[in-house]
């Protein structure tokens, strides 16, 4: 699993898509001059920015590079060579998505430390109200990383079911989309005036509610830009809940994948 | 221990609505060790299917196989399998240096080990030269050479060979027969799959003819060579004649007309037996005039 991994590391390195994405990275620098144009709450627009910039980043990094990774190799026919190897599928399969997830690790940290560093120039330049709560700062880029890592692992899902390009790529961008906004769906539907939906719908919300990712919980951006207090629980159930939603996602990938063909 | 078993293995791709194709019907098989043995027949014929089935890519519809006496089911059959795919590829982003390694680490090779096993193959190859390029920007043939690496550089029991020789240039072709020769003097099996004939014909023990999978005939291949006999083409100098005359005789006739021309005091100066080629053997079986 671990040669696994720091191939597909390599390869990443190595691939042009990567490169591409790198480039959308520049724009961070560039963040305290559009900030500035703004005249009010400079460092919280800069916190914003840089914020949605990397998740931006992240976003491109889990569809293209996770959502690719099998139906790549099964296209061009790599699987011959390496599955053939005294490898189990499930040790393909995890190196696969390990060797992703510490890319995408390792992007956010590195996106994340360049990012401070242009906020906290916006910060020094035009001192804000509030002070920078920076623990939130790299908790809201941690758990936007995590979120994204179990985004890949969706993508892996959907690459195992389906040996084109096509689902793997929009069955994940669903799935984000999706999944960012089931918390709203599930809290409406539980709520009064929801009550009028017949049973049926709101049963069926609410099964896709569990089914489907969710991520707002994730999304810590609001705390890191205004500085709110953030609960320890909160977040503690966050990462059980990302750690139990993708660990049944890789297990049933590597289900699946055990079993397909490689005709 | 066999090297390779095969029992009653059958494949049926299924393909959309509810086609189906029958790819291998119950084929029985044993390869030792120490053999080589060719595994001829035309396109299409199934004999990819056999060998994805016995690398794991594919799982047999029925029946079983066993590598050097481990299930093929079990991932641990792989580790004694040395596996070439047909018209193979390799992650191009490496190169043929880093892929070798990335084999060798998948087999547990000690580092220093699988440095020099890693330079003894590239030499052997001729990738020397290219060994720090990406793949991607491989010949044809250079890639097929960089599957024979990667089957030799683990040194594996058995050899599993989709068209070894496709695609190589003619000093490739006698380099892997030379290979495999070399291998079978070491003990090792060797199960290739071919369509040309004149392969099979110089360096294997035995040779399976499938047909629309089904395996139509096993033969040691000395066997096909010397039954493929059908007569001798002898060239002789009469006494009252100064020149050559040839003439053939046929298989059975041989032994009376050599005593005839010995009372005559004729000088024979040639015989050359004139035999079926395995190429005609072939193609009796697949036109169905054997079997
Ligand atoms: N993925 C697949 N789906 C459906 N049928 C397939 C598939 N792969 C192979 N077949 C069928 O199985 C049969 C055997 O194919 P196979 O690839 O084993 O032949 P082969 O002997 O290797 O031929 P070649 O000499 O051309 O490589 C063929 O009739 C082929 O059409
Ligand atoms: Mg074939």
């Amino acid at each position: 699993m671990f040669n696994i991994m720091s191939i597909t590391l390599k390869g990443i390195f190595r691939d042009r898509v990567f490169h591409g994405i790198l480039v959308v990275a520049f724009i961070l620098p560039l963040i305290p001059v559009i900030s500035t144009l703004s005249m009010r709450q400079v460092t919280e627009l800069s916190i914003t920015l840089s914020l949605s910039l990397i998740s931006f980043i992240l976003l491109l990094l889990a569809v293209f590079l996770g959502g690719t990774a099998l139906w790549k190799d099964i296209e061009r026919r790599y699987t011959y060579s390496v599955l053939s190897l005294p490898i189990t599928r499930s040790s393909y399969l995890l190196g696969r998505f390990f060797g992703n997830a510490l890319f995408m690790l390792i992007t956010a940290t590195l996106l994340g430390c360049v990012a401070a560093v242009v906020v906290w120039l916006v910060a020094s330049g035009s001192p804000p109200d509030r002070q920078v709560v920076w623990m939130n700062f790299f908790l809201a880029v941690f758990f936007d990383a995590m979120k994204y890592i179990l985004l890949v692992a969706v993508a892996v899902l959907f690459s195992t079911v389906s040996s084109s390009f096509f689902l793997p790529i929009f069955g994940t961008i669903s799935a984000f989309l999706v999944g960012s906004s089931s918390q709203q769906v599930y809290d409406y539907v539980n709520s009064q005036p929801a009550q009028t939906l017949s049973l049926l719908t709101r049963k069926t919300a609410s099964s896709l509610y569990y089914v489907l990712p969710n991520f707002s919980a994730f999304d810590l951006k609001v705390n890191a830009i205004y500085g709110l207090p953030l609960s320890l629980k909160g977040l503690f159930l966050t990462v059980v809940y990302g750690l139990v939603y993708g660990g049944i996602v890789l297990a049933l990938s590597s289900v699946i994948f055990a079993k397909k063909e490689m005709k | 221990m066999n090297a390779i078993e095969i029992t009653n293995l059958s494949k049926t791709y299924k393909g959309k609505k509810f086609s189906t194709v029958e790819a291998l019907k119950n084929l029985n098989l044993t390869v030792g060790q120490g053999e080589i043995f060719g595994f001829l027949g035309p396109n299409g014929a199934g004999k990819s299917t056999t060998i994805k089935a016995l690398v794991g890519l594919i799982a047999p519809t029925a029946g079983s196989a066993t590598v050097m006496g481990v299930d093929i089911s079990s991932h641990e059959a792989r580790r004694h399998v040395g596996y070439l795919p047909e018209n193979p590829a390799f992650y191009d982003y490496l190169t043929a240096e880093e892929y070798l390694a990335f084999v060798g680490k998948v087999f547990h090779l000690p580092e220093s080990l699988l440095r020099e096993q890693s330079e003894r193959v590239l030499k052997l190859l001729e990738l020397w030269e290219a060994r720090k390029r990406p793949i991607r920007g491989y010949s044809k043939g250079m890639v097929q050479r960089v599957g024979l690496a990667q089957v030799l550089i683990h040194d594996p029991d058995v050899y599993i060979l989709d068209e070894p020789m496709s695609g190589l240039d003619p000093v490739g072709r006698a380099l892997v027969k030379d290979i495999m020769l070399e291998l079978k003097a070491r003990g090792k099996c060797v199960f290739f799959s071919t369509h040309i004939t004149a392969d099979v014909e110089t360096v294997c023990d035995r040779v399976g003819i499938i047909l629309k999978g089904e395996l139509k005939s096993v033969e040691h291949v000395d066997k096909i060579m010397t039954e493929g006999v059908l007569g001798y083409n002898l060239r002789i100098r009469t006494r009252n004649q100064p020149e050559l005359v040839e003439r053939y005789v046929a298989k059975e006739d041989l032994e009376m007309v050599m005593q005839k021309l010995f009372t005559a005091g004729d000088e024979i100066s040639l015989i050359e037996p004139s035999r079926k080629s395995l190429e005609d053997f072939f193609l009796d079986i697949v036109k169905g005039k054997i079997c």
